[in-house]
């Protein structure tokens, strides 16, 4: 942290460090200011960075600039006469290193090759990814037996194809060149034979005692066979103990068995108490609710009805940010206002919590009681996972109340997972049997506690109080490290087991490849117990769903079906009607408001901390803040002020009589006097996670979980952050027609009269459907006849994409297939906060409204594929070329890096290689690559090609067959990940395809369109459907 | 005071001014040359192999087809390089032996591949696909010679860009009824050697190697040959006249009208038609090899 420091106390940080530039410009701006500047400022106004909504001179000065500061100088400062020196040399080696010859390569056939395999085609095989929150069903694509891309299950009835970021990055997770590649003991290289004969000694010697002093602490168990392994092995050994822990999810209700399912699909009102379940596979059943969600909200084919969501939240989220309202409460509140809420509206016989709401929260219970009374039986109330029990408890009454259950939500016979239990009082039990010493071996599984358990616990003192502790882990982490034993994991990839998603369905798990490290899993450690210790993984799973395979046939050819649907069928849930048994409770009264409250998430790229050494979730900007790399304190703007700091300061988070240092950011739209602090970084290990972030485990204890209370202060130092919010800005600024004064702000002129983002309420666009092109004339209008030459005529495909705004939630899963597909390079941090992150595709978070209270508008952006490309005038060299079926090229072999292509792109969506990003050395990663697309080195431009490889693929299959490419055919990667489908790819010459149907639709709209570039890539502008009662919701909030 | 030049001086001046001229001219002339030569392009180089492999022997010596070997040409982009056992499947009864096969019986006996040293070697730029080559009448021997004519494997052509670019932008000159895709001495159609071809029920969905039938005999006369591309269309000699569409509903090639066809180019022009050749500015399209 010192050196970091240090760094940036010297240097200006540009990029989107909003306070700091604000601050530092020292012209008497204070945020007061900034807030009086935005007062009487009429209509919407959109912005994407705090800095920029100030129209500060350091923001104008920003965008002034083509890139960031610094991304087009070097690192290295080199004088001119070094400059010339350097010059000449490649100069003159420049004709010879045409003449290099290619190396000989060798071949490597195989002694008896695979019968099914066919060398230079893909397989794909069905299997699942487990996950706390639910199995993810999965199709991974295999190139000669390497998985090398992950996606959802298109069959699969729970997540049908669509994927998710933790999934999506779970293939880097295996290729990890960091992962645990031998077992040790006590820190010497050791086998597995070694451990195993320690194992089955002890286990013969515990059979006398039933076990007693074994303990097993493992991740949640969500595996049925894992769950009948144990349940045998307890039959064997009754006074073995098991505890699961699970750092994101002890103490919710998900974590002890309550898992209602909802249909939103069916829903017209929506409310989400803190409940995210739209940014992530953090929340359960998180593909199907978004589908489902934004099934509602397409407004296709004449549909003029859409869904209403509401959400109360005490840190922003993109849930709240989709929401037609969004009520900010400060995290104590939230059970108090679900309590109002269900005695509003009849739910629990709850009464009155009697807590003083504020006029403005008062008025929307109100509206949002009336709405939720008026749809019986089509709405439904989400409760959030890391809240007081009392907000599931009064969320189940108030759909019980409204006739919901049975048709928008079910209970009753449904399970999260294996086997629910109560982690923080087993973990809690465990500790106090570790420092009583009952404890002979502590096994560890798949579980890292400490890191992750709760800090009040002081596991690390407890666990030496075993006679024997033994850790299996994909990476040795801090509990490897200090473990007698550490074991290598085998990946999901690697391995047999089985595992329940959301809606009940049960999936094999099968594996890939062979583990590479020769890892194994829990299955191993349960079955040793048994009777028949050597029984695989994969005999155990057979021998779970024996029965149920062989019902109606032979067991072997359905087990083979299931292997290859990648289901068994006939497990999902039934629907019960019958709400679940939660215990009867009273929301705890909420803290005074000048308490400072501290609130726990798990983070949405790298989860509990489990990925923090995945580089391509590390490099993913975050929703809402779109930070990378790091995480900090999350705090309002209003809250930054009154703590007297800067963006990028350091604070000082006590709480419970522990401390945390931790850089400070802003968050548009946090509740006042609060900070979220999101778990999983602060790690030290790990050549991607070590050193990224602060570790907020440190303050979590086992009491409050969630969220705490706490004090703060500023203490000395600052932390460079690597936000890239305001990377690609064009340069226009104050030419562009700005006024100059405090009210005006680039991206207000950007979004809205520019047309960047176009949106209508749900009213406004029954009374005119051409809202989205109509009153804006100039800037929609294509000038496609505004040159000498005649236009290129696309007879054959044309290939084009739409993004229906409406549907985008945010949620980052485009962005990570996309890494995959195309071989992203990972950039690091502090070539991120100079703007050289190499993301081909990238969502732009536009902000509406004021600081406390945002609205935002998702729009994934991606080379738009121009049909009067700007950047192919200005090549020297020819190297980005269009293509007859209307692809703007790179051919990254004629590119000599002059930039000018990305200097004239409008859009500004290349990226340059600066460095040599991509790794071309660790062996581990080579095996991960797409062989079908090449790996760039530096010095070359690159961008998104609309997946041209599979473009390529599907039209040599179509051209040998004879025949047209089907509409559908091809799909990209980042159309394929999507949940909420709102990515459409095709034949835009093909008048049946869906692209073409949603490009024709009235809300469809070009970007910039007024210069005339014609973007084959289109915008289906959004459509709110607000409650008109709170329609004309306050402009500036108390705080 | 003495001048420090002489006027000779002058002479040499203009002479050295032209002189670098030429070098500079030389340099070019001699790097252009040298990029293009057998040198860089490997041309004809014969690499040291494990084995010294006779595709001659085998496959005009023994009649093996190339597909024997190279099974995935037609469904993938790479043709495949044969396992070990494919060797053994011969040579675990003949030339048991023979000193040359030890690194082949190694191989089998440890698992440990033979480590060839590939001849035709594109730069990993290039994304080339064989499959839609030889299943839209591109020949073996178009790209590779003749193969069966190597005791050793060389590359006959130079594989750069500039050759793929001549035969993509003209493939009509190249182009080949599929039935002849796997004859080594194909030469097209002269007026002593006339190719007859005909349009055989050309739908959608059709694969391209059934769409057109093209016979090396004149099929007004008895003893038409027929070829196929797709194996279960291969048949004995004496089966007499079956349709390449073996298996989907026998249409007898009688019934078609076939064209007589005596030059490359007319063949050529036939088979673009109705192989649906893309047009040469889609062929040579950057993003057709390059991604």
């Amino acid at each position: 942290m010192s050196s970091e420091a240090g760094k940036s106390n010297m240097q200006q940080d540009p990029n989107g460090n909003g306070m700091t530039a604000v601050a530092e410009a020292n012209a008497g701006l204070t945020l007061a200011e900034v807030r009086e500047r935005l007062k009487g400022v009429k209509g919407k106004k959109y912005w994407r960075s705090i800095d920029e909504l100030a129209g500060t001179p350091e923001f104008e000065a920003a965008v002034a600039k083509e890139f960031p500061d610094q991304a087009s100088e070097w690192i290295d400062p080199v004088s001119r006469r070094g400059f010339m020196k350097l010059m000449g040399a490649s100069m003159a080696l420049a004709g010879l290193a045409g003449c290099t010859k290619q190396p000989e390569e060798p071949i490597y056939p195989y002694v008896k090759a695979p019968e099914d395999l066919i060398l230079g085609k893909p397989n794909y095989f069905a299997t699942a990814m487990p996950f706390p929150t639910g199995g993810v069903p999965l199709l991974v694509k295999s190139d000669a037996y390497r998985p090398i891309k992950v996606d959802g299950n298109p069959d699969h009835s729970y997540n049908q194809g669509s994927s998710d970021v933790f999934s999506q990055g779970s293939l880097m997770d295996m290729y990890d060149p960091d992962r645990s590649q031998r077992a040790t003991v006590r820190g010497n290289v050791a086998d597995w034979a070694d451990f195993y004969e320690a194992y089955r000694e002890k286990l013969l010697a515990s059979k006398g005692n039933g076990g007693e002093g074994l303990y097993f602490l493992t991740s949640a168990i969500t595996s049925p066979t894992l769950e009948r392994q144990w349940s045998e092995a307890q039959k064997a050994y009754p006074k073995a103990k098991l505890v699961q822990y699970e750092p994101a999810l002890a103490g919710t209700a998900f974590a002890k068995g309550f898992n209602p399912q909802y249909s939103l699909d069916k829903a017209d009102v929506i409310v989400s108490i803190d409940a995210d379940f739209l940014s992530g596979a953090a929340y359960p059943g998180f593909h199907k609710l978004v589908r489902d969600y934004a099934k509602r909200r397409k407004l296709a084919d004449g549909d003029r009805t859409m869904n209403r969501l509401y959400a109360i939240e005490s840190t922003p989220t993109t849930t709240g940010m989709k929401a037609e309202h969004r009520l900010v409460l400060r995290a104590s509140e939230i059970p108090a206002f679900a309590a109002d809420l269900a005695a509003a509206v009849g739910g629990n016989g709850a009464s009155p919590s009697g807590y003083s709401w504020t006029e403005e929260q008062t008025k929307f219970l109100n509206a949002l009681a009336k709405d939720l009374k008026a749809s019986g039986g089509k709405s439904v109330v989400i409760p959030g996972l890391y809240q007081d029990p009392s907000v599931s408890f009064f969320a189940q009454g108030i759909n019980v109340a409204l006739g919901n259950v049975g048709k928008t939500v079910a209970y009753g016979t449904v399970a999260g997972q294996a086997s629910p239990s109560d982690q923080v009082a087993d973990l809690k039990s465990l500790v106090a049997d570790l420092n009583a010493g009952k404890v002979d071996w502590l096994i560890m599984l798949n579980t890292n506690p400490l890191y992750d358990a709760p800090a009040d616990l002081e596991f690390k003192s407890a666990m030496n109080n075993a006679k024997m502790t033994v850790h299996l882990g994909l990476l040795p982490g801090e509990t490897g490290a200090e473990a007698i034993w550490h074991l290598p994991a085998a990946h999901y990839l690697e391995s047999w087991s089985d595992v329940r998603s959301y809606d009940g369905t049960v999936s094999i798990v099968q594996p890939l490849i062979e583990p590479l490290y020769g890892g194994r899993t829990t299955h191993d450690f349960f079955q040793a117990m048994l009777d028949e210790p050597m029984v695989s993984a994969y005999e155990a799973v057979r021998a779970t769903w024996k029965a149920d395979l062989s019902k109606g046939g032979d067991f072997e050819q359905n087990w083979r079906k299931a292997l290859h649907a990648g289901w068994i069928d006939g497990t999902a849930y039934t629907p019960g009607t019958t709400p679940t048994a939660l215990a009867a409770a009273k929301a705890p009264q909420p803290v005074s408001k000048d308490t400072f409250e501290i609130i726990f998430r798990p983070d949405t790229n790298v989860y509990d901390g489990r990925y923090a050494n995945v580089g391509w979730l590390q490099e993913l900007p975050r929703p809402i803040t779109s930070l990378s790399w790091d995480n900090a304190a999350l705090v309002s703007a209003a809250t930054l002020t009154k703590l007297g700091v800067e963006e990028g300061d350091i604070l000082e988070i006590t709480a419970n009589g522990r401390k945390v240092k931790t850089p400070v950011l802003v968050a548009p739209g946090h509740p006042e006097n609060s900070a979220t602090l999101y778990l999983g970084y602060g790690r030290q290990e790990g050549r991607v996670a070590g050193g990224a972030g602060f570790d907020a485990y440190l303050l979590r204890t086992s009491d409050a979980l969630h969220y705490t209370t706490g004090t703060v202060k500023k203490v000395d130092g600052k932390w460079g952050l690597a936000v890239t919010k305001s990377h690609y800005q064009d340069h226009r600024g104050k030419l562009a027609g700005g006024r100059g004064d405090g009210n005006y702000s680039l991206e207000w002129n950007e979004a809205d009269i520019r047309g960047v983002i176009r949106a209508a309420t749900l009213e406004e666009f029954k009374a005119d459907p051409n809202f989205a092109n109509q009153d804006t004339d100039e800037r929609s209008i294509d000038h496609k006849d505004a040159t000498l030459f005649p236009n290129w005529q696309y007879n054959g495909n044309a290939w084009g994409m739409s993004i229906d705004m409406n549907s985008c939630t945010g949620c980052n899963a485009c962005i990570v297939s996309c890494y995959a597909e195309n071989n992203i390079a990972v950039v690091g941090k502090q070539q991120v906060r100079i703007g050289r992150n190499m993301q081909w595709l990238r969502i732009d978070t536009y902000f509406e409204g004021d600081l406390s209270a945002p609205r935002a508008h998702f729009q994934p952006m991606m080379c738009q594929h121009c049909e009067n490309a700007p950047c192919e005038e200005v090549c020297p060299v020819g190297a980005t070329v269009h293509t007859p079926e209307g692809l703007n090229t790179m051919v990254y072999n004629r590119c000599v890096g002059t930039r000018y292509c990305s200097n004239n792109c409008p859009y500004k969506v290349r990226r340059f290689n600066y460095l040599l990003y991509s790794d071309f050395e660790t062996e581990s990663l080579k095996l991960m690559r797409n062989p079908d697309v090449s790996v760039r080195s530096r010095g070359v431009m690159e961008k998104c090609s609309y997946c041209v490889q599979r473009i390529q693929e599907v039209k040599i299959t179509a051209d040998k067959e004879n025949r047209a490419i089907k509409d559908g055919e091809i799909v990209t990667a980042c159309q394929q990940a999507c949940p909420s489908q709102a990515i459409t790819f095709g034949n835009i010459n093909d008048p049946g395809s869906r692209v073409k149907k949603l490009r024709d639709d009235s809300r469809s709209y070009s970007l910039l369109a007024d210069i005339n570039t014609r973007p084959r890539t289109k915008y289906v502008a959004e459509v709110l459907n607000p409650n008109s009662e709170l329609a004309e919701a306050p402009v500036e909030h108390a705080g | 005071m003495a001048q420090i030049f002489d006027r000779s001086s002058n002479a040499l001046a203009r002479m050295s001014l032209v002189l670098t001229g030429l070098i500079v001219i030389a340099l070019g002339v001699t790097l252009d040359g040298l990029q293009r030569s057998p040198w860089v392009t490997r041309q004809g180089q014969r690499p040291d192999q494990p084995v010294p492999f006779s595709h001659k022997h085998h496959v005009q010596g023994l009649g093996l087809q190339c597909q024997y070997c190279h099974v995935t040409v037609e469904k993938s982009s790479y043709a495949g390089i044969p396992p070990t056992k494919t060797c053994m499947n011969c040579h675990a009864q003949i030339w048991t032996n023979a000193s040359l096969l030890e690194p082949v019986r190694h191989s089998w006996a440890t698992g440990e591949s033979l480590v060839w040293t590939k001849v035709h070697d594109l730069p990993d730029y290039v994304y080339f696909n064989h499959s839609v080559h030889v299943n839209k009448g591109i020949g073996c021997s178009s790209c590779h010679g003749r193969v069966d004519l190597m005791p050793l494997m060389y590359q006959q052509n130079t594989l750069q860009m500039e050759w793929c670019l001549n035969c993509h932008r003209n493939p009509a000159k190249n182009l080949r009824p599929v039935s002849q895709i796997y004859n080594m001495a194909w030469e097209g159609p002269s007026s002593q050697k006339p190719v007859w071809c005909a349009v055989n029920g050309e739908q959608a969905d059709k694969p391209t190697a059934q769409s057109v039938d093209c016979v090396t005999r004149d099929p007004a006369k008895n003893g038409t040959q027929v070829a196929s591309l797709s194996l279960d269309a291969v048949r004995l000699p004496g089966m007499g006249a079956v349709s390449a569409q073996a298996g989907a509903g026998a249409v007898i090639p009688a019934q078609l009208s076939y064209t007589k066809f005596t030059s490359q180019e007319d063949l050529g022009r036939f088979l673009v038609d109705h192989y649906k050749i893309r047009k040469p500015n889609e062929l040579s399209s950057c993003e057709v090899c390059h991604r």
